[in-house]
């Protein structure tokens, strides 16, 4: 063999896909079959034993902080119906905080993206209160709007009205150039670019948002019933109440069972947001 | 279509004495200076020149996406603004600018649905009534035509960039507008890409009987497809020379070869050195 020959040799070699194609299907994390394979759960799973493990020593070390894991399972399954019913007010509350809050600052991004003079006015305010933890001004809510399910309603409306329209201004402002350009020239109306280009371009900055501020809507509820201490329904008051009686496995049940709350709707929303935006690029990667 | 001017009354497109300013004072750039253009109705008219020598700045002013700082513009005797408003104006841009959520067919129709009064202004624009009475062509005949049959169905994201382009040229040629402009709509593409859509450019051009402004930074490019192409420098942004290229059409692959296209194409290069070497003077 000649020099030659063993370079193209070595050529070919390297240039050859070494059987990529079956390789990469398998280690793609986003790949539903990778599922099968220990290399992908396994890592969770001991990692999970290993958590258990610590709880449980924690458990023994401090009774008052931990309780043992078995009896927040005796708990929630004993007294399943009541966590339920409980998780079904927080999630009322923020779900109707939520709808108030999702249209009234969708409404207000289309406003400001058609009228420069209220942009202007509003949005340097929005970016100061969308870094402000307006959870705080809950208890003053309660004070204000009393025990009912007002000031739960308003005060995740208020949580989720900024990032919402800071996200939809910017979805509704995204509109390329040339796109707009080419809507000038055949002199579309306002309310056509809007129905036609502005919000479709908006919709994956909308969902983005969306991801944000489902667990903010849950976490306003939850907060907004703990410092209204004459509530009577909630997880939040749940929490609270239990937590005063000292009844950490309720406690922590509570908490487990609003994780897997926001879990559930962070699915739903991913469920929607495939449907809707299955031409988006965020769909799939 | 054999390159004979057609005699009509109004001219399609007519600038008169142009001038685009950006920006004020020390930093001010003229964009366009001066600037006098006459298109007869039906013509293909390319735009020529060195960066930044304001090709894109005249065809947004004639298109009506932007105002001269002075002079006047008329298209087909409306101001630009009421030539839009009639939806007389086709507008390629660069980037093929469809909407991702919409079907290639979707993308081309949208426009239809949008400014739905813009059929009675365009009758009503003087000696126009017979082609707006003509109405909208059928947009899967013409994507077939333009060879997006099978991607009809498809979304932008699932089609090559020639494609998609193709796609643009279709949407702005299904207004049937009276006049087209295009910048530089090909230049993101391959050799073999480009040469397939002058092709097919110039058979909807032919068919559609338009009148087309078009930027390129191409010599060959403006000789293949153009009846006139218009020279222009840069500091200020001016015309500076006009070429009638006189050359039987359709247009072909023997023509290309042939010395009379090669002398039009030293022709034109000839006259942008020129632009350059008065601006380094
Ligand atoms: N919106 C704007 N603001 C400020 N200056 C501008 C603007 N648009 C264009 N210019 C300036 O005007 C001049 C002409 O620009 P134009 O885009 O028309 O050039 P062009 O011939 O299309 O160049 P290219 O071949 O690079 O596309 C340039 O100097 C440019 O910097
Ligand atoms: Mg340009």
């Amino acid at each position: 063999m000649t020099v030659a020959d063993e370079r193209t040799a070595e050529a070919a070699a390297g240039t050859e896909p070494p059987a990529e194609p079956s390789r990469y299907s398998l280690r793609h994390p986003k790949s539903r079959i990778a599922w099968i394979r220990p290399a992908v759960w396994a890592p969770l799973l001991v990692m999970l034993a290993l958590l258990a493990l610590l709880w449980q020593w924690g458990a023994d070390e401090l009774p008052y902080l931990l309780p043992p894991l078995g009896k927040i399972g005796t708990s929630l399954t004993a007294e399943f119906g009541y966590y339920v019913d409980n998780a079904l007010v927080t999630l009322g509350e923020a779900a109707a905080g939520l709808g108030m809050g999702f249209a009234a600052a969708f409404v207000l991004a289309v406003l400001t993206s058609e009228l420069p003079l209220l942009r202007r006015a509003v949005m340097p305010i929005a970016v100061v209160l969308n870094v402000t933890p307006l959870v705080a001004i809950a208890p003053a809510l309660v004070v204000a709007f009393g025990f009912g399910p007002l000031p739960k309603l308003v005060i995740a409306a208020l949580i989720c009205f900024f990032p919402i329209l800071i996200n939809t201004a910017a979805g509704l402002r995204s509109v390329p150039r040339q796109v707009l350009q080419v809507y000038r020239t055949i002199d579309a109306g306002r309310v056509e670019l809007l129905w036609y280009v502005r919000i479709p371009h908006a919709l994956p900055f909308l969902f983005a948002a969306l991801r944000i501020v489902l667990p903010l809507s849950i976490i306003g509820a939850v907060v907004a019933e703990m410092s209204a201490s004459g509530s009577t329904r909630g997880l939040g008051t749940v929490i609270s109440v239990a937590s005063s009686m000292n009844q950490l496995p309720v406690v922590y049940a509570s908490i487990l069972v609003l994780a897997v709350m926001g879990v559930l709707l962070l699915l739903a929303v991913t469920l929607v947001e495939r449907r809707v935006l299955h031409w988006h690029d965020s769909t799939h990667d | 279509m054999d390159g004979s001017v057609k005699v009509t009354g109004t001219p399609a497109l007519d600038l008169r004495s142009v001038r685009r300013v950006y920006g004020f004072g020390p930093s001010a750039t003229t964009a366009l200076d001066d600037v006098h253009l006459s298109v007869p109705a039906g013509r293909f008219v390319s735009l020529i020149g060195p960066s930044g020598c304001g090709k894109s700045t005249l065809l947004r002013i004639a298109a009506g996406l932007e105002e001269p700082d002075h002079g006047t513009v008329r298209v087909h005797g409306v101001e630009p603004a009421e030539a839009c408003a009639a939806k007389m104006i086709g507008l390629v841009p660069q980037s093929p600018a469809l909407l991702p959520w919409l079907s290639v067919l979707r993308n081309v129709t949208l426009p239809h649905k949008i400014n739905k009064g813009a059929a009675r202004r365009r009758e009503r624009i003087a000696g126009n009534a017979e082609r707006a009475a003509t109405g909208a062509p059928d947009m899967r005949e013409l994507l077939v035509k333009a060879g997006l049959g099978e991607a009809m169905h498809k979304l932008p994201a699932q089609l090559s960039g020639g494609m998609r382009q193709r796609a643009a040229i279709v949407r702005a040629f299904g207004l049937r507008p009276d006049v087209l402009v295009m910048d530089e709509p090909f230049s993101a593409l391959d050799e073999f890409t480009r040469e397939s859509l002058q092709d097919q450019l110039l058979d909807l051009w032919d068919e559609l009987e338009t009148t087309v402004l078009f930027v390129t930074h191409s010599v060959s490019e403006a000789v293949r497809l153009s009846d006139t192409v218009v020279v222009m420098a840069p500091h200020p942004g001016r015309i500076v020379d006009t070429v009638e290229v006189d050359l039987e059409r359709p247009r072909g692959d023997r023509l290309f070869g042939e010395r009379r296209f090669h002398e039009y194409e030293d022709l034109i290069r000839d006259r942008l050195r020129r632009a350059w070497r008065s601006e380094a003077a």
